[in-house]
């Protein structure tokens, strides 16, 4: 077996050989799951917010007064021309819900005009998709499933072989054997506090 | 051989161009039976655990995680609410006015009183005895629990 700076073997090869290996994958790895990561950790973010902002879509809210001339007894279909030019939009109308006597929901494409006329007021609710996020979440929270399924397994499986290799990838005081294990240590500690605190 | 290649591309854009968009999810359908709405909330109990196919137009959706969406009754003024599991089937905000075809169980929760759901006057929210206070007392409502869903 021929000898080696290192002088140590894993499973009869020389560990030298091995770390060549490692920081192959590591590298070749890395750049495949570049794009994958972004948009799983940027994904990460926006739905951990969840409860303080919409990540997939922003949803923007107008309100007017509801003009005379306008009121609870017409019929719907003159309540959706009524509504629809008061607030200005051009858009086809898809279809309308009257959830009670005093109320009419007029949806048209991406936007839904909600008229209540106890309150006297005409809401124009406009949903614009978050680009890009949207996307993300789509992929990030596996909504497409079948053979996305596949990939974001092995993505995952990939993750945990760039967390491995990425351990052994240099040797001597800054490798695993020196400032590495505290590093590790912590990383692996944040998680058991938290666990510890709130589980 | 170009032009049988300029001729299945065009053919597929055209196809793409005027296909009816129909969204499936979550499973198949598998009744073919639709139960109305109003019957099931005439008779909400006695539907509780069983497994319904339901049309209406979508006039709710969850707008963040796409978890519920509410379905038009065939009668005036009646809705009904379809929940999923989250992540198991996410509805878009584009699904609000088009018409859904859902297959699910009915089953019962007790909630807290919204009181009028926002749709009492500002003169009757100042007042003492507010004429809606009673619905903010727990109360049982019926939904569907999804399991696929068709809209177009």
């Amino acid at each position: 077996m021929p000898s080696t700076p290192d002088g140590i073997f894993f499973m009869g090869y020389p560990f030298m050989k091995i770390r060549k290996l490692i920081r192959i994958l590591h590298r070749d790895i890395g750049y495949i799951a570049f794009g994958l990561t972004i948009i799983y950790s940027i994904s990460g973010i926006a739905v951990n917010h969840v409860n303080d902002w919409n990540p997939n879509y922003i949803i923007t809210k107008d309100t007017l007064s509801i003009t005379s001339g306008i009121d609870s007894l017409m019929t719907s279909e003159d309540l959706t021309e009524k509504l629809t030019s008061l607030h200005e939009v051009k858009d086809s109308v898809k279809s309308y819900f009257r959830a009670s006597p005093t109320s009419i929901d007029i949806f048209l494409e991406n936007k839904t005009i909600s008229a209540n006329f106890k309150k006297n007021i005409s809401i124009l609710e406009t949903v614009e998709s978050r680009t890009f996020f949207r996307e993300s979440n789509f992929l990030h929270l596996n909504n497409p499933k079948k053979l996305w399924t596949w990939i974001a397994d092995i993505f995952a499986f990939s993750l945990i072989v760039l967390a491995a290799t990425g351990l052994f990838m240099i040797k001597g005081k800054k490798g695993i054997t020196g400032r590495g294990k505290w590093l590790t240590l912590v990383g692996i500690l944040i998680p058991m506090i938290f666990l510890l605190l709130y589980f | 051989m170009k032009k049988i290649y300029l001729f299945l591309i065009s053919l597929t854009l055209i196809s793409i161009t005027f296909a009816e968009e129909v969204k499936k999810y979550g499973e198949e359908i598998t009744l073919t039976e639709k139960t109305e709405i109003s019957s099931i909330i005439a008779d909400a109990e006695n539907f509780v655990g069983k497994k319904v196919l339901v049309e209406g137009t979508v006039i709710g959706v969850c707008a963040k995680r796409g978890c519920w969406i509410e379905l038009s009754g065939d009668k005036e003024f009646e809705k009904m609410r379809v929940k999923v599991n989250d992540g198991e089937i996410v509805f878009p905000m584009e699904a609000k006015g088009k018409k859904a075809l859902v297959e699910g169980e009915v089953f019962s929760v007790v909630i807290e009183g919204e009181g009028c759901g926002g749709d009492c006057s500002e003169e009757e929210e100042k007042t003492e005895e507010h004429k809606c206070e009673h619905e903010k007392s727990p109360r049982k409502v019926y939904m569907i629990k999804g399991l696929g869903a068709v809209i177009k």
